[in-house]
């Protein structure tokens, strides 16, 4: 059943003012006058809040030089690891920080050197090492948010113990800047820029709910995952954030309405399981030949919150990030408080449920109206394989078809066996009747 | 695949051939009207494997006095299916071996594929399903040549390692050389060797024989090891479907593998006939199906 064109599809219209702002946080991420930090905080825009200082992310910087070239991401792995740091480590901080060891960057510039680490908080993998390297390497100070997570029911005592704890880390962090680098925190932005933020999840949700449920899905997330992490990672204007996101939900929109397709052949719809390998994103096109067409996975959901059925039978996010709008705040720690939302128990809108609930991969698979899904198994690092074939069983009793593939993990091509994992999309495929469109 | 071969696929004088360009061997079938005329099997070789797969081809079209240009089509399966540039078409391995065990094994309910490099199992389909299946992770594959390697290493040949059937007594006894004691498990009858990677499971090998565990205790280790890796990919199919489960592949000629696989997945396999052609011949009925 080889697959025709069946519906039309269109070059993406936003694409231009993604690569105008990727493109400005590239620049700002150089810029010699601020003072420059290494870090992933998802937690507050240091950079806007802190206007003379600025924080280089760990990522998306590390999957970019996996992405865009192989050899030199192999030898800054090489340089992580004949210091000690194990192949397991996440794969984004061993290039990031291997090329901080090698002494140049991508381009052959030399690596700027960093005055602070502020780490990110994450239990998915050794994210808790991330920053450790530039400390051991300068060292410079160096802050990190606890990761309040625990198995079990909801505890609300609990909560409302991290909650605090949270917003005392943060308060802490804020203050041992402003004064060990004399540079005054703009509160009143960090309370404007909760508002964008809460606009940028909305726009969001909409452009998820826009990709699983209209046939042909008017967004893959092949296009999706370009444009992914601005905004968050890949931080710019707030304002042009919004405006940003806004211009994409409305594109999608158009495009729902008018169906016009991502994969103008769509057959076959599937879903993932976290980050894709950013290393071998080839797999996502190499799909669509057969018309297939990837919806993401609760990883992409992660900007809006994992979406699920509501008891009136409609869809929206799991959990409420944020508090009501009109939540009075009087002081640092409330907007904190606020920024933080009411759900400390992170990240619970995605990550922790595959810990503690693989239904919820089904709950999104049968919201993406998906016909399979493809779960990596990861060695170790970012999305590691914790609880992957019990989704695989609690999937394939709902009526999907799954298949895997393995490597090391999402920044790190060490394992991939390239001609292996296509054979298997083949196999998978065929398995269904499809052959390769021509 | 006797003679007369049963009739099948394919119509009046319809020549195809069905080619498994394996990692280890390539492996051939013609077929006319449907019946197996001729078998062809060789090395696939290295860097050389095109000329490989060719000169098998041609050893199975001489089996079957025939010539090229009756073949009115050619299908290849198998890890060196991308070198068979001559096929008309490409096909995956689950695709040709559950097209074969159709016709090989009728009312099967599940195939296992064990062959030099990978492990397959494919429950048949409920209703309306394209049917589970299951691949070996990248760790436990090459089992074929491994269990070759190991054969080498014991100075055996695969067919001495396949006799080596759990419960019979080993022909030369374990015997420790001086100051080294045999480990318990080894004078027990029960030497085991890592069951999750090939090059670990050789240096517990050698490590047995350097305790003085005999050859054959430690060809018994080995095959189990084996057998425990397949087992591993019976069990990743949600809905096992054990009734008739039919095993084809190389492997399947080990009859000490078979019999260790027996024992730890619980379930009696049936084993056809030229069980290692079964990828061949689902292909030549692959492109049986195609010409008509």
């Amino acid at each position: 059943m080889k697959n025709k064109q069946i519906w039309e599809t269109r070059p993406l219209e936003f694409w231009d003012k993604a690569k105008e702002l990727r493109a400005r946080w590239q620049e700002s991420s150089s810029d010699a006058k601020r003072v420059l930090g290494q870090g992933s905080t998802y937690d507050i825009d240091w950079a806007e809040c802190f206007p003379a200082m600025n924080i280089v992310e760990d990522n998306p910087g590390g999957s970019m030089i996996q992405a865009k070239d192989s050899p030199y991401a192999r030898k800054c792995r090489l340089a992580s690891e004949i210091r000690g740091w194990g192949r397991e480590i996440c794969g984004y901080t061993n290039n990031l920080w291997g090329s901080m060891y090698l002494g140049y960057e991508q381009d052959g510039l030399p690596f700027p050197p960093r005055k602070f680490v502020v780490f990110m908080p994450a239990e998915c993998d050794q994210h808790t090492k991330r920053g450790q390297q530039c400390r051991d390497f300068a060292p410079v100070p160096g802050w990190m948010s606890d990761c309040t997570i625990y198995l079990g029911e909801d505890d609300p005592v609990r909560d409302e113990l991290f909650r605090e704890h949270k917003v005392y880390c943060n308060f802490k962090q804020i203050n041992d800047l402003e004064r060990i680098f004399g540079q005054k925190f703009d509160d009143e932005k960090l309370s404007k820029m909760m508002d964008y933020s809460e606009e940028v999840i909305e726009y969001s949700r909409d452009i998820i709910m826009l990709m699983g449920r209209t046939i042909p899905s008017p967004l893959s997330v092949k296009d999706l995952y370009s444009v992914y992490t601005i905004g968050h990672l890949t931080k710019v204007d707030p304002e042009d954030t919004v405006n940003f996101w806004k211009m994409v939900r409305d594109e999608v929109q158009w495009r729902a309405d008018n169906q016009i397709a991502a994969v103008g052949n769509e057959r076959f719809r599937w879903v993932e399981a976290h980050p894709p390998s950013w290393h071998f994103l080839k797999y996502y096109r190499y799909m669509e030949k057969y018309g297939a067409v990837c919806l993401g996975s609760q990883y992409t959901a992660q900007n809006c919150g994992l979406l699920e059925y509501k008891p009136d039978g409609g869809i929206d996010r799991r959990v409420s990030m944020k508090y009501p709008k009109d939540t009075p705040i009087a002081t640092r720690e409330d907007a904190l408080r606020m920024m933080l939302g009411p759900d400390p128990r992170e990240p619970r809108a995605w990550k922790s449920d595959e810990y503690i609930r693989q239904d919820s991969i089904v709950e999104f698979a049968d919201i993406m109206r998906a016909d399979g899904a493809l779960l990596p198994l990861w060695r170790g690092g970012v999305g590691c394989t914790l609880t992957r074939k019990e989704q695989a069983m609690r999937l394939r009793k709902a009526g999907l078809s799954v298949i895997y593939y393995e490597g090391s993990q999402p920044g790190d091509r060490t394992d991939l066996d390239e001609q292996r994992f296509l054979d298997q999309l083949d196999t998978w495929m065929e398995s269904f009747g499809y052959e390769m469109l021509d | 695949m006797a003679a007369e071969r049963s009739a099948g696929a394919g119509g009046a004088g319809l020549v195809t051939a069905g080619i498994d360009a394996g990692i280890a061997y390539t492996k051939v079938v013609i077929l006319k009207d449907g019946a197996v005329v001729g078998r062809g099997i060789g090395p696939t070789g290295g860097v050389d494997r095109r000329e490989r797969i060719e000169e098998a081809y041609q050893r199975a079209l001489e089996d079957a006095g025939l010539d090229a240009g009756e073949v009115k089509g050619v299908v290849v399966t198998g890890k060196g299916k991308h070198d068979a540039g001559f096929a008309g078409k490409r096909i995956s391995e689950l695709l040709a071996t559950k097209r074969a065990v159709e016709r090989m094994s009728p009312g099967a309910t599940c195939l296992v594929s064990a062959g030099a490099d990978e492990t397959i199992v494919s429950a048949s389909a409920g209703e309306g399903g394209a049917g589970e299946y299951a691949f070996n992770q990248k760790c436990s594959a090459g089992l074929g040549l491994f269990l070759e390697y190991m054969a080498d290493r014991l100075s055996m040949d695969i067919g001495e390692l396949s006799s080596l059937a759990d419960g019979v007594a080993a022909p030369e006894a374990s015997q420790a050389a001086e100051g080294v004691a045999i480990p318990e498990a080894a004078k027990a009858g029960e030497a085991a060797v890592n069951e999750g990677c090939v090059v670990f499971a050789e240096l517990d090998a050698l490590s047995l024989l350097n305790h003085g565990v005999s050859p054959a205790d430690v060809g018994r280790a080995v095959n189990r090891a084996a057998a425990a890796r397949v087992s591993a990919v019976i069990n990743d199919i949600t809905y096992p479907s054990a009734d008739r489960v039919v095993l084809v592949g190389g492997l399947a000629k080990n009859n000490a593998f078979v019999r260790a696989l027996e024992t730890l997945s619980g379930i009696k396999l049936t084993v056809p006939d030229d069980a290692e052609y079964a990828g061949a011949l689902g292909a030549a009925l692959a492109a049986a199906d195609s010409a008509q």
